[in-house]
């Protein structure tokens, strides 16, 4: 008990000392950097909405000297008025990044234009001031239909809110973006804005698709001050479908080599070890022939 | 106060520790540098490499390749300045030694009359392989995915697919080096790491990162997205920024692969080095014995006799 | 005559050759065991440390080993393909020197393959070779090609030695017991009867002939390894003949000097004759005329069509390697015509020293085939390593190289303690024919 005790509290001295030496260290490095804290909300293609904080410190002469905060605890709140709702709370991640998923179905306090806003909020340490970040979005409605007019593959995006009442307000003025799905990318295949609640454009012809021929398309809002970022997608078997790799059999570069060379190789072997094993049959034969011999001159 | 102040200190102690923990654990890591909630900067492990061990591919498993891909990059020689990025990054994430180089950045003069250009060169990964074709044990093997790898368990150092391979693509382990003692993570042939004497080595296309969605190393680290990379099955490539249709970028831009007379088909296309984003001098702001090696080039020589580098 | 009075009359003439050993010989043979016990150091400090200690890097990743390796592996192919032309054909003068050729073609396909061993990084790996085989590597062809040559050289071999053997077996009433054993073992019970003596005689003429068509295959394979490269100084058609006919260069060579050396040392003047020499001489002649020409064929067609990478190639043999391709493409195979093709230069020490430098040559040759090429890679070598630019063996590497002449010299000198190095059953074969009469009467004028 006493030796963990003092270990115990030897290790806390040591700790605090090697913990004091850092601060002393760094302590100045915090004044040369800008904190950075962002907020944003993407509502998902399920109705979700994912709340994002990042957080990160800048060095205010070189800004390419990122530094995230990490293990930032941050909380998400719904506010209207003097009401705070909390939403949620997460700790930032090794890139700086706090993040949190709300249900289709949350409920939001909103205001009476269908405003909802939403807040996120770090309370500071000791050594960190407290950060906090508002943002006040409408919650939109988006739809893509992948739709064929007159054998025509075409995209069609519609986009509206509803007000208090429940009634469809069609979006006006709002870029959008159109991208097709990718291993590692979403391409973008057109950009354009949604007027009276709706665009469309033609499918570029010639996009092969997954390996089943489907062409996931996603619509996107980004960082818009009403929405904020919105994504929307929608998948139909629109691919033209590439001529799939075929598997290498029987070449060079393959497991198995062309047949042709098993054969010759065989053959080839066959042919020289027969030509052995009848040397060694007659091996055999002389040494017969020898002991017979042996035999003779012993009876003699 | 004083106990307040105290409390902070051992839950800041225990935060610290399990960095340090987790810095022992995984030394081979890259590190990136963070900020605590305490206003501390420490280094952590960066979520690279293998966090998902559970996602371990074996050697076995990595003769297969990923279901219905067939992976191609492309090298945009006019926007290359020789940053080495590419270099650089794909060393740290292969654990190599600075004269080991998966990515190779070369410069090349066509002719007497052209302006020679950085020419980065990875393994190309060809569709029929003359390294596969002469190794004796399968040690080196093409995926349904288009991606040649190594197996340095099965390789017996024969060293013939070095010799048969027309890029000088491939590289030996000439002696044991400590590195390869590093077991913190399982030898795959899709990481590459831990080398092991004896057995040649090369770049690999990343393909744990293609299983995780993400871009090889060299691509994603080029600050000017030389480097597309995509799935030839969908036709697109991206260089991280933008994505483009790999048939399209091929075509509009004379897209051709290097050395396409030895019928080796390779799977890296260039773009070549026209309306070019840098002159060509950008790229020699580099160690001097990076300059170095490109002594032998006519422009180089000219370009010291001016005092130029 | 008495056929087995002539065999004991010819046992006594060979046996000092078996068993005595001179002061001389015993210091040739510490000598040569300390050769191959540096060879062994060297191959130690290579193991325990690595490849590293070789000058071999990543561009020259195949140095000097791979350059012996052709060497001896070519000179035992070429042993068995002069071999068996000697048995097939029924050479008149072909008993003299038939069993140093023999004898040659086994101990260097023991050697040779040594040499590629040394080129693997990892020996322990080795069985791999049969547990994964890829049949479409030229690796895995030589393999096989090696092992089956090296398994019909034996027996061919073995054929040859059994009448010996008996002849040995039944005149040994002088000689340590376990050597009669082994003779007896090794004769199995071969008493020149009619029936035995056709019936090897069929087996002989027919592995002879396997052995030449096997040799020819294991050469092509050979030369395969680097013309089926995509490398522009190995990717060549006519690299399988090639090879065939510099292998045959290197061996007729070889075989000059060691019967000029075994004929000095066991002072055997009336069996190894001038007339041999000369013989030996014409061909090497003939096959040096050969082999001149192909090199020739081979340069011109890179020189004349000059395709930018093999022109650099031969930029990098004019330049960097001048001297060098002087002596082993113009040297090498000039002065040994000039000596053999002049009938007054053709005596036993000029042949002999036309053999050296036609060795020595193809040595260098077989060098400029493997080091150039790999230092001229498609891509230009951008590189600031001075060893990964341009290659130079190291000390392990010519002591293991060293140690493989040496270890080729002392297994030569062990068979020959085993059985004498003249057939003593081809001297009686020969004597039975009847066309022996001029024969037995030099010799017994020279007694």
């Amino acid at each position: 008990m006493r030796i963990s005790f003092f270990k115990y509290s030897l290790s806390i001295v040591l700790l605090s000392l090697f913990l004091a030496s850092n601060i002393f260290a760094q302590e100045q490095d915090l004044s040369n950097y800008r904190m950075r804290f962002r907020f944003k909300s993407i509502k998902q293609p399920d109705g979700s909405r994912i709340l994002e904080a990042s957080f990160v410190a800048t060095n205010k002469k070189d800004r390419k000297d990122r530094v995230p905060v990490y293990e930032a605890d941050i909380n998400f709140l719904n506010v209207l008025g003097e009401e705070k709702v909390p939403l949620g709370a997460s700790k930032t991640s090794k890139e700086g990044i706090a993040r949190i998923t709300l249900p289709e179905d949350q409920y939001y306090l909103k205001d009476e234009e269908g405003r909802i806003t939403l807040m996120a909020l770090f309370k500071g340490t000791e050594e960190l001031d407290g950060e906090e970040e508002e943002i006040s979005i409408k919650d939109i409605h988006l739809d893509l239909g992948l739709i064929e007019k007159d054998s025509i593959k075409t995209v069609q995006v519609k986009a509206h809110t509803l007000d208090s009442l429940g009634v469809q307000i069609p979006v006006e003025e709002t870029d959008i973006i159109i991208s097709v799905e990718g291993m590692l990318s979403k391409m973008i295949i057109d950009e354009g804005t949604i007027e009276e609640g709706g665009y469309e454009f033609e499918m570029p012809i010639g996009l092969p698709g997954d390996v089943n021929g489907n062409i996931t398309v996603y619509a996107i809002i980004e960082d818009h001050d009403d929405y904020g970022d919105v994504v929307q997608k929608n998948t139909e078997s629109w691919g033209i479908l590439n001529e799939q790799h075929k598997e290498d059999e029987n070449t060079l570069w393959s497991e198995a080599a062309p047949i042709w060379m098993y054969v010759v190789l065989t053959i080839l072997l066959v042919g020289i070890w027969a030509n052995f094993v009848y040397t060694g049959i007659h091996l055999f034969k002389i040494k017969k022939e020898g002991e017979e011999l042996e035999l003779k001159t012993e009876n003699e | 106060m004083g106990l307040l102040s105290g409390a902070t200190t051992v839950a800041g102690a225990t935060l610290l520790a399990n960095l340090a923990s987790e810095e022992e654990l995984q030394a081979s890591g890259e590190k990136i540098r963070v900020l605590t909630p305490d206003g501390k900067m420490v280094e952590v492990d960066a979520e690279s490499i293998n966090n998902y061990p559970e996602a371990h591919i074996t050697p076995a498993e990595s003769r297969k390749g990923i279901p219905d891909r067939k992976f191609v990059m492309v090298i945009d020689l006019a926007k290359c300045k020789n940053a080495r990025n590419c270099v650089e990054s794909c060393q740290k994430a292969h654990n190599l030694d600075y004269n080991e180089e998966f990515m190779k950045v070369q410069l090349i003069q066509d002719h007497e009359e052209a302006e020679p250009y950085w020419f980065p060169k990875p393994c190309y990964h060809c569709d029929e392989p003359p390294c596969v074709t002469v190794c004796p044990t399968g040690a080196t093997f093409k995926r349904d995915d288009g991606i040649v790898l190594i197996d340095n368990d099965r390789c017996i150092g024969c060293k013939f697919c070095i010799t048969s391979c027309p890029y000088s693509a491939r590289q030996f382990n000439w002696s044991h080096k400590p590195k390869f003692d590093d077991t913190s993570q399982p030898y795959s042939p899709e990481t590459s790491i831990p080398g092991t004497e004896g057995t040649v080595m090369k770049c690999d296309f990343c393909p744990d990162m293609l299983r995780q969605g993400k871009l090889p190393y060299c691509a994603s680290s080029c600050p000017m997205g030389v480097i597309y990379f995509g799935d030839k099955n969908e036709d697109m490539v991206t260089n991280g920024e933008e994505t483009v249709r790999f048939s399209e970028l091929i075509n509009d831009r004379g897209g051709y692969r290097h050395l396409e007379h030895l019928g080796t088909k390779p799977n890296v296309y260039y773009l070549p080095a026209v309306n070019r984003q840098f002159p060509l001098e950008r790229g020699f702001d580099v160690e001097e014995d990076i300059i170095e090696r490109y002594k032998d080039v006519p422009f180089v020589q000219d370009l010291k006799s001016q005092g130029k580098i | 005559m008495n056929v087995d009075s002539r065999k004991r009359e010819l046992v006594k003439e060979f046996s000092p050759m078996l068993l005595k050993s001179t002061k001389w010989s015993k210091i040739w043979i510490g000598i040569l065991v300390g050769f191959v016990l540096w060879g062994l150091a060297a191959f130690v400090i290579q193991v325990v440390k690595g490849h590293e200690v070789t000058g071999m890097r990543d561009n020259v990743v195949w140095g000097i080993y791979i350059i012996n390796f052709i060497f001896f592996v070519c000179l035992s192919y070429s042993g068995a393909f002069i071999s068996g032309i000697l048995h097939f054909f029924k050479t008149p003068w072909k008993n003299s020197i038939s069993r140093i050729v023999e004898i040659i073609t086994v101990v260097s396909l023991i050697i040779g393959p040594i040499f590629i061993l040394l080129c693997i990084g990892r020996l322990d790996r080795l069985h791999y070779l049969f547990l994964y085989p890829r049949i479409q590597s030229p690796i895995t062809w030589d393999i096989i090609a090696i092992i089956t040559d090296l398994i019909g050289c034996f027996i061919y071999l073995y054929l040859t030695f059994i009448p010996d053997f008996a002849i040995l077996r039944d005149n040994s009433e002088d000689v340590p017991e376990w050597r009669r054993k082994l003779y007896t073992f090794l004769a199995i019970g071969y008493r020149d009867t009619p029936t035995q003596r056709n019936r090897l005689h069929k087996i002989t003429r027919i592995m002879s002939a396997m052995i030449i068509a096997l040799a020819i295959v294991a050469y092509t394979v050979l030369a395969w390894i680097f013309s089926l490269t995509l490398q522009p100084g190995w990717n060549s058609t006519i690299f399988a003949p090639y090879f065939i006919v510099a292998g045959l260069y290197s061996g007729v060579g070889v075989i000059i000097i060691a019967m000029y050396l075994i004929r000095k040392y066991f002072k055997l003047d009336h069996y190894i004759r001038k007339v041999h020499f000369i013989g030996a001489g014409v061909i090497l002649l003939v096959i040096s005329l050969l082999f001149g020409y192909f090199t020739f064929s081979e340069y011109f067609s890179r020189w004349f069509s000059h395709k930018t990478h093999d022109a650099d190639l031969l930029n990098t043999l004019f330049n960097k390697y001048f001297w060098e391709f002087i002596f082993a493409n113009y040297i090498g195979v000039l002065v040994p015509i000039v000596i053999l093709f002049f009938k007054r230069f053709r005596t036993i020490k000029s042949i002999t020293f036309a053999a050296v430098i036609a060795v020595l040559g193809l040595w260098l040759n077989r060098y400029l085939i493997v080091v150039p090429t790999l230092e001229t890679p498609y891509l230009p070598i951008q590189d600031t390593r001075p060893e990964f630019i341009h290659y130079s063996a190291t000390w392990i590497e010519w002591a293991l190289s060293f140690a493989g002449i040496a270890a080729f010299v002392l297994f030569f000198i062990l068979i020959m303690r085993l059985v004498p190095i003249i057939p003593m059953s081809g001297i009686i074969d020969y004597e039975r024919e009847g066309k022996g009469g001029t024969y037995s009467v030099t010799q017994y004028q020279l007694k």
